[in-house]
């Protein structure tokens, strides 16, 4: 599980310090999906990545199945994110020189040792959709297929928790349902944590806990799914 | 929650991810290879034929002496000596062969009067070791030169009326003339001599006997040494043991002009090679920074998906020592091949062989080089990736105190440690490959110090220049032109290249224009030692009422300079050095017989020809001083101070040497080791010698009228050998030249490439702009206000250090040093246009992607 206490960040913009979170306390339960939203600036990505180990606390701490992130040496942390926690970006991130199959076996063979990597992601493309996309480069994928090898990505090592930053910001509808559809079976299937960032009121709708942000503070927290439309 | 500790990333599976990478975006390491590539063809290439060139300059310089190393006796050499040299041959396959020369008289068959010659034995089997006899009629010396025949001198034809074919009487035996001596490869180090030459084999002398024991007769043991025989002056040691009393020179000492020529060639020759190999270093340091900066945000995201900083390491050091490898393999390709292909075009130009081998040394010279400093270079970057935030993939923002300025140095010092180490290790690993390739370590040594020295004032003048910019723009922001702004505001934005762009650029420019200034002042020295109006005639035996006749004889012949230059030369003996005479004496490689046949000649100021090393020269014609020639003073342990007696007949002249001095060997003061001043030796009998120059044509028509008037002075004809000397020297001129554009337009390409290497991090920039609806023009005059002030920033501070370097260098090379104002405002310019034309010659195809295309690759 996750656990996040007296959470703040500041950045340096220029002679400027702009505070983004200013002190979140939030506790996620294993194989909970929850959604993050929030107007633009509100600071969701920024805690979402926090959550991730991307980057470290100013004040406060990340408790990832009770070990403290936040205060974690950069290698350790690259272990953390190997092995425990899959990310899915709103703009994909996929590694432009490397294929399909090569994007969704490189954290495979960053961080697991032995076994069939190749075995196993070349299935979960086959999962997403993209059988016959394995030796395709990024760019020559639509953003739905690159979005689905990210996904592909995410799951991989099977981590315990999976975080999505507006994974269907940059999609259309239809391909935006398709991926999230995806993410979702998936993490029902592996009893994955979720944690999705949107600002897409249906979505959020579709997971177990809502929380809002407003000036990088939690204003509201919803429980319960709010219908049964897509799963 | 548990991480169990995983083990680094295996090195095959660190290879096979970057082996993936290298394989997907194949023309941007192409960029990274060639630049590699073209660093390393260029030190092969430089390498290679300052190689090859050497070894031809060498063989030149050495058949002036005939051979390597040669040793004046007086007498024979002792069975124990000979068995010694025996046994240096065989360990050391050090061949000789020994040249006698002595005075004989020689008369024509059925014509009584005689005429002294000077004879030179030979053994026409081995000599000369280097260099040719030419004869006329053509032939070989081995052929021609027989035991019933000689080759003489068009001299005794002169004055003997005698023709090819006739017989000449040596000794009682009869000689046919086969054939004139054209060309005595070396006339300038054998003896003076009396008389014209005549050359003849062992056996006809034998037949004479000429050559009883006790003659006067000088013996010249030659020496050839090969490749088993280590160094010249490791045989000339083992030489100087085994002949004590034999008076050793090599081959570097038969010429001054060329001994300097060969100095300058070596030690502008080894800059060369310098800055061949710190340009190619540039280039692949810069391509490779580059390289990796573009992957950062490559980096970043393998981060977030759990690559520890140690991962990226291995995979990227793997992928760039890759990379490295086939630059450098086909940078070999390229050198080896332009050193193959260039001495077909310009064979004739270019004293110059293809290599028939390959040039081991400089191969694995320029791989390791090149290696060396691709892995060097990738310090910097690579060590920054721990830096990397994998946070950059969800928002670029610029964080810590960089941006503000208000950082502390020593903050800043403390966090960039471990690029500061990196930067010591890559200066110190440079010298370290500047000492190892350079041939002179003076030039070496300078070398690496202005290095550090630029490299320092650049970098500290980069940021005091941007940090002043930066407040001036701050100032003037909204009185400026949009593009002029934004230009400059391009050079101090986060994440700029403009301190490693300076740095590149400004290291190039200091390195081209020193070859530069080198070349043209070394070029311009050489070639006013080497002065077509060289005596290349000297006159032997004038008494002192001959004098002024054979002056204005000698002056009056078409086309003779009006220059004479005349010794008047006393016959004496040392008696007693330092008060111990001479009979104790304890010297070094000099024979003892020598000392009691002395010239003395007389200079009441500093002669032509002569430059003092030690001491002072006189100013009154009656004081007490002698100056003595560097080689006689070493070998008899003279300095300044030391007592010196001297008879000539009933005269004792006691005197102290108050001068040391080194002579030119075309100047007739080369043929005196010791002078005094006029007044001891005033009333003394003397002769005197002469030399001048005369257009080679008019040598033959002057010595006989010469000898029509005046029988008994001696011709020695040395023009063939200027001629040679002179040779050798263009052809330093001509190389160091080629080696120095070549050197510089490379150089050239190189920098060009470094600054191109900017252009992947302006991609973004271009579409943003086109975005906001700039046009390429104004794109481009962006780009423009930012190279031309980095190229006058990195072209003024070049210019500076490339005149100090060059001053130092040729004060240690003992060649005037004269600014260039013209040449140095011209390069400051120059930077500025190779920088901008490079700068849009490298955007070019930014400027006409398309913004979509680079958005999508987001």
């Amino acid at each position: 599980m996750i656990e996040v206490r007296g959470l703040k960040k500041s950045i340096r913009n220029g002679n400027r310090t702009v505070e983004i979170l200013k002190g979140i306390d939030l506790s996620v339960p294993q194989g909970q999906f929850l959604a993050i939203m929030g107007a633009s600036g509100s600071g969701k990505s920024t805690l979402l990545g926090l959550l991730a180990g991307l980057d470290a606390p100013t004040e406060g701490a990340v408790l990832v199945d009770g070990t403290d992130i936040s205060q974690l040496p950069e290698d350790k942390l690259a272990q953390v994110r190997g092995k425990k926690i899959g990310f899915v970006f709103q703009s994909y991130q996929l590694i432009p020189t490397l294929t399909a199959l090569e994007n969704v076996l490189l954290p495979y063979e960053l961080n697991a040792e032995g076994g069939d990597g190749k075995r196993r992601a070349t299935a979960l493309l086959e999962t997403v959709g993209l059988a016959d996309r394995l030796h395709h480069y990024p760019v020559q994928l639509s953003g739905g297929e690159q979005q689905r090898v990210a996904l592909a990505r995410a799951f991989v090592v099977e981590p315990p928790i999976v975080l999505a930053d507006e994974p269907t910001g940059n999609l259309d509808s239809s391909n935006g349902q398709h991926v999230l559809d995806l993410l979702t079976k998936r993490q029902r299937e592996a009893n994955t944590t979720l944690v999705l960032v949107t600002h897409d009121r249906q979505i959020a709708d579709r997971a177990d806990r809502r929380i809002f942000l407003r000036d990088g503070r939690i204003v509201s927290d919803e429980s319960g799914k709010q219908d049964g439309n897509g799963d | 929650m548990e991480i169990d500790q995983k083990p680094a990333l295996g090195w095959d599976t660190a290879a096979k991810i970057a082996w993936r990478e290298l394989r997907a975006s194949r023309t941007k390491f192409l960029f990274v290879i060639l630049s590699v590539a073209i660093g390393v063809a260029s030190l092969t290439g430089v390498r290679g034929f300052s190689e090859s060139f050497q070894k031809t300059l060498l063989d030149q310089a050495r058949s002036i002496m005939s051979a390597d190393l040669s040793a004046r006796m007086f007498r024979l050499i002792t069975p124990q000596e000979n068995a010694k040299l025996d046994a240096l041959a065989a360990a050391k396959g050090v061949e000789r062969t020994s040249v006698t020369e002595t005075v004989s008289m020689a008369s024509l068959q059925g014509d009584p009067v005689p005429l002294l010659v000077s004879l030179k034995v030979v053994d026409p089997a081995k000599y000369p070791f280097y260099g040719t006899v030419i004869l006329n009629p053509a032939g070989d010396l081995r052929t021609t030169l027989t035991d019933s025949s000689v080759v003489v001198d068009d001299n005794l034809l002169v004055r003997l009326r005698a023709k090819v074919g006739d017989t000449l009487k040596i000794g009682g035996q009869y000689f046919r003339i086969a054939a004139v001596i054209e060309k005595e490869p070396d006339r300038l180090t054998a003896g003076v001599g009396l008389g014209p030459r005549v050359m003849m084999t062992r056996t006809a002398v034998d037949r004479t006997g000429l050559l009883q024991a006790g003659s006067r007769a000088t013996e010249r043991y030659l020496f050839k040494l090969s490749p088993q025989s280590g160094k010249v002056g490791d045989a000339r040691g083992d030489l100087e043991k085994i002949l004590p009393d034999g008076q050793i020179t090599d081959f570097r000492e038969t010429s001054p002009a060329l001994s300097e020529g060969l100095d300058h060639a070596t030690g502008l020759l080894s800059l060369i090679c310098l800055v061949a190999m710190v340009l190619g270093a540039i280039g692949v340091g810069m391509a490779m920074r580059a390289h990796l900066q573009q992957r950062i945000d490559i980096l970043a995201i393998m981060k977030s998906i759990g690559a520890r900083s140690s991962d990226i390491l291995r995979i990227y050091l793997l992928q760039t020592l890759l990379l490295g490898t086939i630059g450098a393999l086909l940078g070999i390709a390229l050198g080896l091949g332009v050193e193959w292909a260039l001495p077909f075009f310009f064979g004739k130009l270019l004293p110059i062989q293809p290599p028939l081998r390959l040039p081991v040394r400089s191969v694995s010279a320029a791989f390791g080089t090149g290696i060396l400093t691709t892995i060097l270079f990738c310090l910097p970057p690579l060590l920054d990736v721990r830096k990397i935030r994998p946070s950059i993939v969800l928002r670029k923002t610029v964080e810590g105190g960089d941006a503000d300025g208000k950082m502390s140095v020593w903050k800043r010092i403390r966090e960039n440690q471990a690029q500061w180490i990196s930067a010591v290790v890559i200066v110190l690993a440079l010298g370290g490959i500047a000492a190892a390739l350079a041939d002179s370590m003076v030039v070496g040594k300078w070398f690496a110090a202005a290095l550090c020295g630029l490299l320092v004032v650049i970098l500290g003048l980069a940021a005091v220049t941007l940090r002043t910019l930066r407040a001036f723009l701050n100032k003037t922001r909204l009185h400026l032109h949009s593009a002029l702004r934004h230009g400059l505001a391009n050079l101090y934005r986060p994440g700029n290249q403009s301190a490693a762009v300076l740095a590149a650029l400004g290291t190039g420019v200091m390195l081209i224009l020193s070859v530069f200034l080198m070349q043209h002042a070394i070029v311009n020295r050489m070639n006013s030692d080497a002065t077509t109006s060289a005596a290349n005639i000297f006159l032997v035996d004038i008494s002192q009422d001959e004098v002024q006749g054979v002056k204005d004889l000698v002056l009056h012949q078409p086309g003779v300079q009006n220059k004479f230059e005349a010794i008047p030369i006393v016959s004496a003996r040392i008696t007693a050095v330092d008060g111990v005479p001479t009979d104790q004496l304890k010297v070094k490689n000099y024979p003892k017989r020598l000392l009691s046949s002395i010239s003395l000649t007389w200079a009441d100021a500093v002669p032509e020809g002569v430059k003092v090393t030690q001491g002072k020269w006189w100013t009154k014609s009656d004081a007490d001083g002698l100056a003595v020639v560097d080689h006689a003073a070493r070998r008899l342990n003279l300095h300044p101070g030391s007592a010196v007696d001297f008879a000539s007949g009933e005269t004792i002249i006691h005197t102290h040497v108050v001068a040391i001095y080194k002579a030119e060997g075309e100047h007739v003061f080369a043929r005196s080791e010791f002078v005094l001043p006029s007044g001891p030796l005033k009333g003394l009998p003397n002769v005197w010698y002469a030399a001048v120059h005369v257009p080679s044509k008019q040598i033959a028509s002057m010595e006989r009228a010469l000898f029509a008037a005046y029988p008994t002075v001696t011709v020695i004809n040395i023009a063939d050998i200027l001629d040679t000397v002179q040779g050798v020297v263009h052809q330093i001129t001509l190389v160091i030249r080629f080696l120095a554009g070549f050197s510089i337009l490379s150089g050239a390409i190189i920098l060009a490439s470094s600054v191109a290497s900017t252009r992947f991090r302006r991609i973004r920039e271009v579409v943003v702009l086109k975005t906001l609806g700039a046009t390429r023009n104004r794109i481009a005059t962006v780009f423009s206000v930012e190279f031309v002030v980095l190229g006058l920033l990195a072209g003024f501070v070049g210019v500076i250090f490339a005149n100090l370097l060059t001053r130092v260098l040729l004060h240690k090379m003992e060649v005037p040093y004269h600014p260039e104002f013209a040449v140095s405002g011209i390069s400051v310019i120059a930077t500025a246009v190779l920088a901008v034309i490079t700068g849009w010659f490298a955007s070019f195809r930014i400027l006409g992607q398309k913004p979509l295309e680079v958005l999508r690759e987001e």
